[in-house]
């Protein structure tokens, strides 16, 4: 093991990549019944990989390239399939914000979780989850980042449908796990058409030779499509999105957070990892510059018609990875990574927030929360509404510069058509994010107030527990409010190598000038004309709180109702699986299979019926038998 | 005819008038009575054979002793058994004894 120590760098980035699986392995084989162990062992795991996280990134800060670490794991001829880590500086942000995400949740979930009769359970789960994802970031092949990938998935399965005993949960799990392996399936045949058309799976290598166009043009967009298949499944893009929000109906909005913060943007991180490659590919970009504007747009709408408040930022995350796959696909690489970093800061807030409020009122409904005095809780109130100011993009906030990055991005494509659509879904982005924070913010007396959950003893969260809960909260609200400002410093620490090797950022780059300023000044006011628009409706002293949607009871059903996918999909289910393939599997079954063996059956029991006239309890006609046989039996033998 | 064919057709008649009786007949100490024709019949069979094919060995007059020993022992069996079936049909009818079937 000297070798180890001996690297610095490989020490830490190996024990980001295998000391929470230590800990889920030690706390699911050891410490079940120890729920304060288990905690500190998988708080521990997860600090400690924060901790190398912080020690990789400033380490290779200055690196001259990316640092590869690389076992061969499956040599066959001239293909190899490596298995290691990849540190490049895409792969350490990435590690970094999954490594304090997870920390932040783990320690708030010392509060939420609190006398969970699964608290250590809980806890294996969370570091499963934290060692797929932080293997998966620094994956130097496709290959051994499509299999964290699963294990992301699995780890998500467990996660939602941690409250295993509820049906929901258990459904909301099922469905999360059915229809990200959906995308998945797509993804595999990715990798695959890459390996056949390319012969290496290597993440590095298989950019370098998309740029240099290396690769033929067919397998790019081919290949690229079909990983972008896995994108839409991983990341809740449009036809596979309706599972993010049932994903809220799961366990707990910590598990909803991760699956807002980190595994969901698994999907933009995939395609920023093989951006250039996705960019040898301009149809495979359109395509996903379409897919991503109708997902943020649908979800928008959706958003707009829900009162339960993990279910709005359950959309509002699904609207935000849309925006963040159309700065991708307009060929802002750094506003789509920049977006997700920004997003995984407040999104992460905003659930949180949302957990303390749960937790407290014991309810998901925002008008409750509202109506139950939700606005007296000062730290989640505060902390909420400088998340919801940052997921509008006002001003000094985080949200702000990235969504002017993307805005920026979508600007540079010829076609002005996606930068409508993009300040349009700023637009409800804010009006949707603010509806929420009015409805906490003025509750209306008029509607029954429903004081009987009120005041029976919630004094008790304000110990220990409650703190545990605020603290990453009010950490995540103070990166929100100062994270925007390393914008420039992270694009040059992002772009440095693949501006100067790829030229990808020219798009982007052509749209600093007096255009960029246009942009920036409707993108701002879109936003807060959101603001203004919701606080109109819900905000004001004789608002009525009732959306102008209520005017529209059909357009709002149809948004409630997820604009009827998932009836669609029932649809769809029932005519192709169960009409069409159950079917014919049943009468397989039942005339092929089970008729043959009946058949065999019927034989048997029919002969035997047939010979059964010999047993009649006749002892004479027994014995007439016996000598006609016997008489046969002579006459066979001496004819 | 010879000496051989006379005896065996003795047996054979014999045996014949046995089956008959025992194929006939309900009651069920005729038909015991009728299986001792058809042992005799045998019996002769064998003796006749040993007599006029193989005068020295005594095989066959043996068997005939068993034969003898055999119809002795299940005189004494059948006898218990109709006696038994009587007991509980107050029959010795052999129709009567087809409710002893399952």
């Amino acid at each position: 093991m000297t070798w180890l120590l001996k690297d610095p760098v490989l020490l830490a980035a190996s024990s980001c990549a295998s000391l929470p699986f230590i800990a889920m392995a030690v706390i699911l084989i050891g410490t079940r019944r120890n729920p304060k162990l288990s905690a500190a062992i998988s708080i521990g795991a997860v600090a400690t990989a924060l901790i190398a996280s912080l020690y990789l990134l400033v380490t290779l800060r200055h690196a001259p390239g990316p640092v590869e670490y690389e076992v061969a794991w499956m040599v066959s001829s001239d293909i190899h399939i490596p298995f290691g880590f990849l540190l490049d500086r895409l792969s350490l942000l990435m590690l970094v914000i999954v490594a304090a995400i997870s920390f932040l949740v783990q320690v708030y979930s010392l509060g939420y979780m609190a006398g969970d009769p699964g608290f250590s359970r809980y806890y294996a789960f969370q570091s499963l989850f934290a060692w797929a994802m932080m293997t998966m970031v620094i994956a130097p092949g496709m290959l051994q980042l499509y299999v964290f990938w699963e294990l992301v998935g699995l780890a998500s399965y467990l996660l939602i449908g941690f409250y295993y005993e509820k049906w929901s949960a258990s459904q909301a799990g099922k469905k999360a796990f059915v229809m990200t392996r959906l995308g998945d399936i797509g993804f595999f045949l990715g990798i695959i058409t890459v390996l056949l058309g390319f012969g290496n799976l290597g993440i590095l290598d298989m950019n370098e030779a998309a740029q240099a166009n290396r690769i033929p043009q067919q397998i790019v967009t081919l290949g690229a499509l079909l990983i972008f298949c896995g994108v839409m499944g991983k990341s809740a893009q449009f036809p596979l999105l309706t599972w993010l929000p049932d994903a809220m109906e799961g366990p707990t909005p910590v598990s909803a957070l991760l699956h807002s913060a980190t595994m969901v943007a698994a999907g933009v991180y995939l395609m920023g990892r093989i951006f250039p490659f996705f960019a040898a590919s301009p149809d495979a970009m359109a395509v996903a510059l379409v897919i991503g504007t109708i997902t943020m747009l649908l979800s928008s709408t959706m958003a707009m018609a829900t009162y339960d408040i993990k279910q709005v930022w359950a959309y509002s995350t699904v609207s935000q990875l849309g925006f963040m796959v159309m700065g991708l696909a307009a060929g802002g690489y750094f506003a789509g990574v920049f977006h997700l970093t920004t997003h995984a800061g407040f999104k992460a807030l905003l659930f949180l927030c949302s957990g303390i409020f749960i937790h407290e009122y014991h309810t998901n409904d925002m008008r409750m929360i509202g109506r139950q005095g939700g606005r007296r809780m000062k730290v989640p109130m505060i902390c909420m509404t400088i998340g919801a100011l940052a997921l509008a993009g006002v001003f000094p906030f985080s949200g702000f510069f990235s969504k002017e990055a993307v805005m920026a991005a979508l600007a540079g494509s010829s076609n002005k058509l996606w930068l409508a659509a993009g300040l349009f879904g700023a637009l409800l982005t804010a009006y949707y994010s603010f509806r929420l924070i009015f409805f906490i913010l003025f509750p209306k007396k008029d509607a029954a107030p429903d004081d009987a959950h009120h005041g029976d003893g919630h004094g008790e969260h304000h110990g220990y527990t409650y703190w545990a809960m605020a603290w990453p909260v009010m950490i995540l609200a103070g990166v929100t409010l100062v994270l925007g400002f390393s914008q420039h410093w992270l694009e040059r620490f992002l772009t440095e190598w693949t501006a100067a090797a790829h030229g990808v950022e020219a798009s982007h780059a052509g749209v600093h000038g007096i255009g960029h300023y246009v942009v920036l000044a409707t993108a701002v006011s879109m936003g807060l004309a959101g603001i203004f628009w919701a606080y109109v409706e819900f905000g004001w002293k004789r608002a009525k709180q009732e959306g102008f949607l209520r005017r529209y009871p059909r357009v709002e059903a149809f948004f409630a109702r997820r604009w009827y996918l998932d009836d669609l999909y029932r649809l769809l289910l029932d005519a192709l699986v169960y009409c069409g393939l159950t079917n014919a599997f049943t009468r397989n079954d039942r005339r092929v299979i089970d008729g043959g063996i009946d058949g065999i059956c019927r034989f048997t029991v029919g002969s035997g019926r047939s010979l059964s006239f010999l047993q009649s309890g006749w002892l004479q006609y027994n014995l007439v038998i016996m000598v006609a046989g016997v008489g046969l039996m002579v006459l066979f033998f001496v004819l | 005819m010879n000496a051989l064919t006379v005896y065996l057709v003795i047996a054979a008649v014999l045996f014949s008038l046995g089956l008959f009786g025992v194929l006939m007949r309900r009651n069920l100490i005729a038909m015991l009575i009728s299986l001792e024709l058809m042992l005799n019949g045998a019996s002769i069979n064998f003796m006749a054979f040993n007599r006029f094919l193989a005068p020295e060995p005594a095989v066959g007059q043996i068997v005939t002793l068993f034969i003898m020993g055999l119809a002795a022992a299940e005189a004494a069996i059948g006898l218990s058994i109709i006696l038994t079936l009587f007991r509980r049909l107050r029959s010795i009818n052999i129709e009567r004894a087809r409710r002893l079937g399952g």
